[in-house]
């Protein structure tokens, strides 16, 4: 165990900080064109015309194309989660839109041209006619009967209605001593990688072939996807993910301008280049979060809760063929998370409504469990007038009960809830807080502590998708001792490269020098479904130890006869396998190498099959998709967890709220290397607090989108993002070889719930009661002015 | 409409033909092939453009490629050749790496010229200044703690 375990630097590092990193739009081919794509203006309209001349005479312009076109050339993207399959509606995509548009950004038509600036001023040149619709952008009244549809042939906005039921709820209504009703919003934000989306196509006319570079989260479904599409066979089709300048969800396929650009290649015959702009990005590249939570809850005096209601709308934006709307469904299919509440049910209504489509965010909707139930159990706390913390201790699931099935099915797999809560409290000095607290109040300074708590599944696994909960890798050693790493999954600059390459040289005993690992290559790497859900490491990782396992037994078996001892009786470390307590009895690891390539039918390597090479695939344990008694399947097989204290000062005069500290104790299982698990916490909490307090994607009435550069759209500086104090708790996965667990989306969770009580806390003295966010300074001002004036329902800004 | 420039970059002259139009990091990734400078916004707010433009950081897409005529760009391929002093980086970038000050590595180029300047400026920086030197690039990967451990270090090891 020479490198699991240890803070190792990354190992493309040193690359990417001499900017030599090769991301998608860094690439390029002779004659290749630039694709510019033209959007729609209107939230809601009816295409009437679209008049091309002028834009298909303009200098350098190789094509333009409509919906009219693709829809000869092409087939609808197939979804990557289809709504239908859980009993939803659905709608067909086509790369540009047929004859109707739905938000702000919808793409209607597409040039190539021979330069950025011609692809630009023809689109500019394209006419188009609508004609307006009304438009609906509040999930609620999207749901009333005369309300407009997005989908007139559906006859409702309600994409989706889900129900998740458990125990006797009435009952325990009947029986609490306290019902608190309460309802929550969650704005709508995006996970806005600084790298935006890109894609470069080439097909090849002579090969008929098709390449596209592609700035992906998940190479091999994309190329089944764009088979489909496009009508190629997948054989003809490569897709290469080179570098990714971060990813959070945003880049699980499929959009329109991928297969878009791949269509436009194959009709120009030269390659194609499109690289979204930001203000692109922030209108169609993906939204997420915005929800509301209302919830009704039943408790004991001493703050048991007996019983919980939760009803979600889920306001999803325009359909598009990416999974995004699955957050939803994922919110309701965590309640009530780390909770021992048997008594429960979930009302989930998803909704369309006429802005952006979401795509996938790190915390897939369970940022918005995380919130709703940090909320739930500080309202319980409030009423029964116990400490906060102390009303969560009471009601987790207890350490022995694992695994311990939720309502909807989700089977948590192992922790310790309670002591990661305590320990955080202690390494925060939650007992000693509140008289801090009081002496700065009497500085007129207004600090506030929060606690929440949040549990991540991890790994989803959706029958019959490509969210899936396997993984595939190759570990190949070459004659001179060198060992590659081929992986399904991939890396959007989140590490795992060097996290597998380190479960790898630990395995054979390896240099981590001499092992390279590579991914996001569909001609290269064994068939896998990508990254997403923090399933690299604990998943590709596996798979990867397998593989290295089985090369590692045939290496010991050529050592073992060359030492003239057994395998058993050997060590192998850095290279060099040895005999057990016996230092002078030892060969080269390549050695062996390479008489195993170059001596197949010498003595030492006769008896086995030739070669150096394993494929391996590992499949998560504990998923099943056979309903039980009850109906539930379980979908996620890891469930990772932190919790955390955040402290705050708000600025009563302005209403700025600072985040002061942010402590927890989380718990991935098995730490691979707490560099990598640490910069990943820190980099989701600084999400977490942005979409908490600075992001916003806002829409005025008439579904124009007011937030659409980052000079509105304000991401959190270094000025802003608190350096977070993370401690582990390791608890393994009894699931996973290594005891592994998902590791790289929490941290964004938390915050919602912690900062928020943090807040509360901190304006004790007004009473402000905190439901909806964000936090910006000009609603916190107005909660406050709201509480003094002695309403504390929460602003509505 | 296009236009002759000459100019400085990373150290040798160079001569272009530009369309007015063009930004200096379209003209830098485009025409040089220096795609070590990145494009996040290119409305000037995210840093990962940055290079530096006669001794002074820029951000590449607020300037006019036209207007950089006569100027020295240098930009990271040009500052990590540069900075060489042993080894293979500078030590700004080896303290990246050691606290693994980067994650998918996009801002980083633009983080890395940012710091430099920083520490140009103030050697010994306090944790706010150092927060306040780099605002202007946003990581949406690290939550900069990293970053900021990196900057410390560095400032430590130049003042002992
Ligand atoms: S690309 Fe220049 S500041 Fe963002
Ligand atoms: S490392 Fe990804 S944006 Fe900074």
């Amino acid at each position: 165990m020479a490198y699991i375990g240890s803070a190792v630097s990354g190992i493309l590092d040193a690359k990417l900080v001499a900017g030599k990193g090769q991301y998608t739009a860094d690439v390029s081919l002779p004659g290749m064109g630039y694709m510019a794509v033209v959007r729609s203006p209107y939230a809601h309209a009816r295409i009437l015309s679209i008049d091309t001349g002028a834009a298909q005479q303009h200098p350098g312009v190789r094509i333009v194309a409509t919906g009219a076109d693709i829809k000869q050339w092409s087939r609808p993207i197939p979804h990557t989660l289809n709504p239908s399959a859980f009993g939803g509606k659905t709608t067909d995509i086509y790369c540009l839109a047929i004859d109707r548009v739905h938000y702000v950004g919808t793409p209607v038509a597409a040039v190539v041209a021979d330069t950025r600036h011609a692809a630009t001023e023809a689109a500019n040149l394209i006419e188009v006619e609508y004609a307006d619709l009304p438009v609906v952008i509040d999930a609620e009244r999207a749901l009333e009967p005369d309300s407009p549809l997005l989908y007139p042939e559906w006859e409702t906005n309600e994409l989706m209605h889900v129900r998740f039921q458990g125990g006797d709820v009435e009952r325990a209504f009947a029986d609490a001593d306290h019902i608190l009703d309460d309802t929550l919003h969650l704005h709508r934000h995006t996970a806005t990688p600084l790298e935006p989306r890109a894609a470069l196509a080439h097909y090849d006319d002579r090969a008929e072939r098709l390449t596209l570079w592609v700035s992906t989260q998940a190479p091999h479904p994309l190329r089944t996807t764009l088979a489909n599409t496009l009508e190629m066979d997948e054989n003809d089709i490569q897709v290469i993910q080179p570098q990714v300048g971060g990813a959070f969800g945003v880049k699980i396929p499929t959009y329109q301008e991928d297969p878009l650009a791949c269509l436009l290649s194959k009709r120009t015959g030269k390659p194609v280049k499109w690289v979204e702009e930001r203000t692109e990005h922030l209108m169609a590249g993906g939204h997420a979060r915005e929800q509301t939570l209302k919830f009704s809850v039943a408790c004991k005096a001493d703050g048991t809760v007996v019983g919980l209601k939760v009803r979600i709308i889920g306001d999803v934006g325009a359909l598009a063929a990416v999974a995004g709307w699955g957050m939803s469904y994922v919110a309701s299919f965590v309640v009530p998370g780390p909770y021992k509440i048997p008594n429960c049910e979930v009302d989930l209504s998803i909704v369309v409504t006429n802005k952006g489509p979401w795509n996938a965010y790190r915390g897939f909707g369970k940022e918005a469990a995380s919130f709703l139930m940090d909320r739930v159990m500080d309202r319980v706390a409030d009423t029964v007038q116990m400490d906060r913390a102390a009303v969560r201790l009471k009601n987790f699931v207890p350490k022995d009960e694992f695994p311990y099935v939720q309502i909807s099915g989700a089977t948590l797999d192992s922790g310790d809830y309670a002591k990661a809560l305590q320990d955080v409290m202690d390494k925060a000095g939650y007992q000693s807080f509140a008289e801090e607290q009081q002496r700065l109040h009497a500085q007129g300074r207004y600090i506030g502590m929060g606690v929440g708590f949040e549990l991540t599944p991890e790994g989803g696994c959706i029958p019959d998708s490509f969210i899936g909960g396997y993984e595939g890798a190759t570990v190949r050693v070459s004659p001179s001792g060198q060992v590659t790493v081929l992986t399904g999954v991939t890396s959007p600059g989140s590490g795992n490269e060097t996290g597998i390459a380190q479960i790898v040289a630990d395995a054979l005993g390896v240099p981590l020098s001499t092992v390279r690992v590579v991914q996001g290559d569909t001609q290269a790497c064994p068939y896998g479904l990508g990254n997403w859900s923090s399933r690299s490491l604990f998943m590709g990782g596996s798979a990867s130890l397998y593989a290295a396992r089985e090369v590692h037994h045939k290496v010991l078996r050529v050592a073992a006869s060359m030492l003239k001892t057994a395998p058993e009786d050997l060590d192998c470390e850095q290279g060099r396998i040895r005999v057990k307590g016996q230092a002078d009895r030892e060969v080269a690891f390549n050695d062996v190498a390479e008489y195993v390539h170059k001596r197949p039918f010498d003595h030492h390597a006769f008896d086995m099959e030739p070669g150096l090479e394993s494929t391996r695939y590992f499949r998560m344990g504990n998923i099943h998709h056979v309903p039980d008694d009850k109906g539930r399947i379980n979908t996620y097989p890891s469930y990772p967890y932190a919790a955390c204290v955040a402290v705050v000062e708000v600025d009563i005069e302005t209403g700025v709220v600072t985040l002061l500290r942010y402590v927890t104790v989380h718990d991935c299982g098995t730490v691979i290397n707490p560099l990598l698990v640490e910069g990943q916490f820190q980099g989701a909490v600084a999400q977490g607090l942005g979409g908490l307090i600075y992001e916003q994607l806002s829409y005025d009435d008439n579904g124009q989108l007011q937030t659409g550069t980052f000079m509105d759209y304000t991401l959190p500086t270094a000025v802003e993002v608190p350096s977070v104090e993370i401690h582990h708790q390791e608890v393994p996965s009894p699931f996973t070889p290594l005891g592994t667990k998902g590791a790289g989306e929490s941290g964004v969770s938390s915050p919602f719930g912690t900062i928020v009580s943090a807040v509360e806390n901190a304006l004790m003295p007004f009473g402000v009661k905190i439901h909806d966010t964000p936090l910006t300074p000009q609603r916190v001002w107005r909660m406050i002015q709201a509480a003094k004036n002695g309403n504390n329902g929460g602003a509505k800004a | 409409m296009h236009t002759t420039i000459q100019l400085t970059v990373n150290n040798a002259p160079c001569e272009a033909t530009v369309d007015t139009r063009t930004l200096l990091v379209d003209f830098l990734r485009d025409q040089l092939d220096l795609t070590g400078t990145h494009l996040g916004c290119a409305t000037g707010n995210c840093g990962a453009c940055t290079v530096v433009l006669d001794g002074l950081t820029v951000k590449a897409c607020t300037v006019l490629a036209a207007d950089v005529a006569g100027s020295a760009v240098t930009t990271i391929e040009g500052w990590t050749q540069d900075a060489r002093q042993s080894g293979d980086l500078h030590p700004i970038q080896d303290a990246f790496v050691k606290h693994h000050a980067l994650q998918c590595g996009f801002c980083t180029p633009g983080m890395v010229l940012s710091v430099q300047q920083l520490l140009k400026e103030k050697p010994n920086p306090t944790e706010a200044e150092i927060r306040h030197g780099i605002a202007g690039n946003l990581c949406r990967c690290t939550g900069y703690a990293s970053i900021v451990k990196a900057v410390q270090e560095i400032a430590r090891m130049s003042s002992e």
